[in-house]
């Protein structure tokens, strides 16, 4: 009786602990806006070329979601970012989380691979940009290569991480009861390290998402870097703080995705949160 | 029935066990580790069998090479010489044949109680209708049924043991190897988990070889107890219990108002204890 009743009021609690900083950073976001608000249209601290007034802003953004710029809509823009990003870091994830599975069992193969990866890490992405435009012309697989180059390692470390710190007396077990290597590794190790790769994954979409924008500012021809990019060459300050903002929302966003996912996968992980 | 105390070095059996093959034999095993700066003796040359049916315990100081015993006798880890045998054959890899309950459980944390216990039948491929079954006999047998769905970590020591218990029944082994099952659970548990254990073997008539560090729990549960010395660890003696012991139906409280479990007890600590302080 006692355990259940203490169960509920814990979780009772919980929901006004989780609620309170969710009012908190609400009212921190309205003062900032009001704060904007107040400099640029009301007292006129700041010329609209050097600062413009949100009320601008939300305009310039809803403009440029009806009105294409550049050949294509906000959403157009932000579409083609996102597959970009989508290819690179997928591509990033799947190869990264199988190089360090392979890295982690594989003594060998590590020996072999990490120093030339330790070398590789250490290069910011936005140097192969013109290596990628190089090899793959401003296209979209330029962008995705750069992504792709942001994405890798973080999946490789962690994933490496997570297989080499499983328990042995786990696999051991699996082995008494007659698993083949595959399955042990299906139902034994990745589970056990989907924590750590989920970290890196996590790490792989954030650091994606920030290359592929410095990549588009660089070249390109579409997307919400080329959006910011253009503004900053037409003079039109407004349309660069749509592509920043559309950057920070839609960035959060998929972090934010990308946790759910975490507790959706792992049941048997979540309850320890 | 032999009651006598068996000298080391003459671990045939044959005939008490109405067998003449044992179940497990370990011949001529020992193993030393290799590192590249030393080479540690960890067991010197082992010759033991087990019959079938029969509940062998290993009693000796801490690191004394009874575990490395076990994962050899697994298959986990390789003999440096010597072979195991199982039913007279060579053992041959680690698996179904002879499984294992590890002391720190060793329960897969991302599948829940029915699918732990169901693993060894999973991945043997046996039939969907056939694994239920046997899974659910085994839920039964356990009193797990109400944590079919849980996940290891909801249940506490005694309950995750006996699903560990269960995952490696359910896969019929020839024999039960257990590497100090019961030293991570607390006294009252583990007081219950063997004489759990002890029922189930007289039930199940199975073959279980089991490391302890526990005098007492050694010659409860034993049909034979063995004592290793401290490293490089040898079977020092090996003493049979009487199979009509009295304690085996009562739990191991009641054991130690036996004089006869007392005497055997003193015996084989006394035993254990020179091995600990002649260092």
């Amino acid at each position: 009786m006692t355990q259940i009743k203490s169960a509920s009021s814990t979780r009772n609690r919980s929901v006004r602990v989780a609620s309170q900083p969710f009012v908190y950073g609400a009212v921190t976001l309205l003062c900032v806006l009001a704060a904007w608000f107040l400099a640029t249209d009301v007292l006129h601290l700041v010329g609209s070329s050097f600062l413009p007034s949100p009320v601008t802003v939300i305009a310039t953004l809803f403009g440029l979601t009806v009105q294409p710029f550049a050949g294509a809509t906000l959403m157009g823009h932000l579409g083609l970012s996102l597959a970009r990003w989508a290819l690179g870091v997928g591509a990033g994830i799947l190869l990264g989380v199988l190089l360090g599975i392979v890295l982690a069992w594989l003594p060998p193969v590590r020996a072999a691979v990490t120093p030339i990866f330790e070398v590789l890490r250490y290069i910011p992405p936005f140097a192969w940009v013109p290596i990628a435009v190089l090899w793959l012309g401003a296209s979209m697989s330029a962008q995705a290569l750069v992504v792709f180059i942001a994405a890798f390692p973080p999946c490789v470390i962690n994933t490496q991480l997570g297989v080499s710190t499983v328990d042995p007396i786990l696999t051991n077990a699996a082995r008494t009861l007659g698993a083949p290597p595959m399955t042990i590794l299906r139902r034994v190790v990745v589970p056990v390290a989907a924590p750590s790769i989920f970290t890196g994954a996590r790490i792989a979409v954030s650091n994606g998402w920030m290359a592929l924008v410095g990549a588009e500012l660089i070249v390109g021809k579409e997307g919400l870097g080329f959006l910011i990019a253009q503004g900053q060459f037409n003079g039109d300050v407004a349309m660069i703080f749509v592509g920043i903002i559309v950057i920070g929302i839609v960035g959060t966003l998929i972090d934010f995705l990308i946790a759910r996912a975490e507790v959706w996968t792992l049941p048997w992980k979540t309850d320890s949160k | 029935m032999n009651t006598t105390v068996i000298k080391t070095g003459a671990p045939m059996r044959e005939a008490d066990m109405n067998d003449a093959t044992p179940k497990m034999e370990i011949r001529g095993v020992s193993k030393t580790y290799t590192t590249r700066k030393s080479e540690t003796y960890a067991l010197e040359t082992t010759d033991l069998s087990i019959g079938t049916g029969e509940f062998v315990t290993i009693v000796g100081p801490s690191g004394c090479g009874k575990s490395t015993l076990m994962m050899i006798a697994a298959g986990l880890e390789e003999p440096s010489t010597g072979e195991i045998l199982v039913d007279g054959s060579p053992a041959g890899p680690a698996g179904p044949k002879r499984s294992v309950v590890f002391q720190r459980f060793a329960l897969f944390p991302s599948e829940t109680v029915a699918q732990n216990i169901g693993f060894g039948l999973s991945v043997a491929h046996v039939s969907k209708v056939e694994r239920t079954e046997r899974i659910k006999e085994q839920l039964t047998l356990m009193g797990l049924e109400q944590f079919r769905n849980s996940y290891p970590k909801e249940l506490s020591g005694g309950m995750q043991q006996r699903v560990a218990i269960a995952r490696a029944l359910i896969v019929r082994p020839e024999i039960l190897l257990m590497d100090e099952p019961f030293a991570a659970l607390d006294a009252q548990t583990r007081t219950v988990m063997q004489e759990e254990v002890s029922r189930l073997h007289r039930r199940m008539q199975s073959t279980v070889f089991f490391i302890t560090h526990s005098v007492e729990e050694a010659v409860y549960l034993a049909d034979r107890v063995v004592v290793m010395s401290k490293r490089p660890g040898r079977i020092k003696k090996e003493i049979s219990i009487p199979h009509d012991a009295p304690w085996r139906t009562g739990d191991i409280e009641d054991a130690m108002t036996y004089g006869d479990f007392n005497e055997l007890r003193k015996e084989i600590w006394d035993l254990v204890r020179e091995e600990i302080t002649t260092h």
